[in-house]
């Protein structure tokens, strides 16, 4: 067991027991309040644009079917067969305008109703024995979707995913929404590494100050021209509802020159001035802020950098989707999404894909980089000398909680939420706030759902 | 041009023709299988033959006119 009162107070303050990283009863807990609770994204609608297109995504050890239905409606069903709980779709993606058991043959439409159950009659008895008209493949309980990205929630009284994103959703637009098509997403490239899943998430939130460390060599084989200590320093960091994120600082400059300046071309440009708001726009144009990392509690992350691609000065920005899907205590899946404008030209999509292989997915560099740090951060907090250590994770703060740089005036930064420059772990601590309060509020017990009766039988306390 | 047949007392509810063709099999409430055309063009013969052949109580089937 853990001291939960002693574990979320010392993370409330910024010390962070560093066995959290790696202990199966911290897990235990997180998968029963983290995962249990808040809004987990799933897929992109462009995974899956026509009727009967599925991906199968899990939400730790639940497995969903994500489908387009006949009629276009979107769908999170529980991959589970309401007869013997076999896994019912187990490829990975595809097509299918219906779902068959392997096990004794019960089918269902995409939609979730069933539709094939052999020897109703002879077996049950008919309707008397099974009630089969009102039967369906159980539903993720709250399904929502934001600029086509799908998120699940598992909880019965999940907050609208809009709020749930809060002001986030500003910044979210960044990445998503460049022109009125939205993006296309491409992948996932999945793998697993033997790291605890909150490092990737704390990482990518704010972690501005690894950048000229752990991503050295990047910078010096000429890749990449940004991470230089300075860079990241004079950058800000924002935090807005459930999410945050970190800039650079372009150099002077309009917004059509500075968004020229990490590469997109003109007819971009006039695509995201249309799409964007005044103050969309003035958090790059007139601020001189370009977003680069985010992540969304809890466990969806965003990037987007600009290298070179070609032997030469010109630089292609590329934008990825990733999730960091746990495994276990000290194991993570990671599942990468290259994601582009859909109206982009189609030599931007080439180059800016080749961009996101150079870096990130299974193969990037900065990838390759990061996960060398996390597993070996993961193994070393296992033992009970990791249990002694209270990391302080209070960058930006000192003792008496008074902040080293004041956050930033709107008249400097357009964007909501509270931003900052300067290197702190501001939006490491919001992000672990986030993860304290959800661990200490006990879950409700779900419904039951009683199956081939009619409707539902609550068994609440039981 | 090929008439299909269905015969609804052997029909168990399978629903494997609905999975192969759900242009043309359904199934009702009652979970027995429904004819959703009477006959199908020639170039669709392969395709329907297929899915009454995955009827595993064989309560389908696929005649010449």
């Amino acid at each position: 067991m853990i001291d939960q009162a002693g574990v979320l107070g010392s993370v409330r303050r910024g010390m962070i027991p560093a066995h959290i990283y790696n202990d199966e009863h911290v897990f235990a807990l997180e998968k029963e309040r983290v995962f249990g609770r808040a809004w987990t994204f799933v897929a992109h609608e462009s995974e899956i644009p026509s009727a009967g297109d599925y991906v199968v995504r899990r939400v730790l050890d639940d497995s969903f079917i994500v489908v387009r239905d006949e009629k276009g409606e979107i769908h999170a069903h529980f991959n589970m067969c309401l007869h013997r709980g076999m896994q019912v779709c187990r490829a990975e993606m595809g097509n299918a305008s219906h779902f068959r058991c392997p096990y004794h043959g019960w089918s269902y439409r995409n939609d979730g109703r069933i539709v094939g159950l052999p020897f109703h009659q002879d077996a049950y008895g008919g309707e008397a024995g099974f009630k089969r008209k009102s039967q369906r493949l159980l539903r993720a309980p709250n399904i929502g979707s934001h600029n086509g990205m799908i998120f699940i929630s598992l909880a019965d009284d999940a907050p609208p995913l809009r709020d749930y994103l809060g002001d986030f959703a500003f910044y979210l637009d960044y990445y998503t929404k460049q022109s009125p098509s939205g993006i296309e997403m491409r992948g996932p490239q999945r793998w697993r590494v033997k790291a605890n899943w909150k490092i990737g998430a704390e990482n990518f939130a704010g972690d501005m100050y690894h950048t000229p460390q752990t991503h050295t060599s990047v910078v010096e084989i000429g890749l990449f021209r940004e991470p230089k200590a300075e860079k990241r320093r004079d950058g800000a960091t924002y935090w807005a509802g459930n999410g945050g994120g970190t800039t650079y600082k372009l150099p002077p400059g309009d917004l059509d020159e500075r968004l020229r300046y990490v590469g997109y071309p003109d007819e971009m440009i006039t695509r995201m001035k249309r799409e964007w708001s005044r103050e969309q726009c003035d958090v790059i144009g007139r601020d001189g802020f370009m977003i680069s990392a985010a992540t969304v509690f809890p466990n969806l992350s965003f990037v987007h950098n600009w290298p070179r691609v070609e032997d030469s000065e010109d630089v292609v920005p590329f934008i990825s989707v990733r999730q960091w899907q746990p495994i276990s205590h000290d194991e993570t899946e990671i599942l990468s999404w290259f994601a582009v404008d859909a109206e982009a030209p189609e030599e931007f999509k080439r180059l800016s894909y080749k961009a996101y292989l150079m870096c990130f997915g299974s193969t990037g560099m900065f990838e390759q980089d990061d996960v060398e740090n996390w597993v070996s951060l993961t193994n070393t907090a296992a033992g009970s000398m990791a249990r002694r250590l209270m990391l302080n994770s209070r960058m930006g703060l000192l003792e008496d909680g008074t902040e080293v740089s004041p956050s930033l005036p709107p008249e400097r930064f357009s964007g909501p939420g509270i931003a900052r420059t300067g290197y702190s772990e501001h939006n490491q601590r919001e992000l672990l706030l986030r993860w304290a309060d959800h661990m200490e509020r006990p879950m409700p017990k779900a419904a039951g759902v009683e199956v081939g009766v009619n409707g539902q039988r609550a068994e609440a306390g039981k | 041009m090929p008439i299909l047949r269905a015969d609804k007392g052997a029909c168990q509810g399978y629903a494997n023709c609905v999975v192969a063709a759900p242009d043309v099999y359904d199934i009702d409430d009652d979970g027995v299988v429904v004819l959703l055309k009477e006959s199908v063009p020639e170039e669709d013969r392969q395709r329907v033959e297929e899915a009454a052949r995955s009827c595993p109580v064989s309560a389908l089937a696929v005649e010449d006119e």
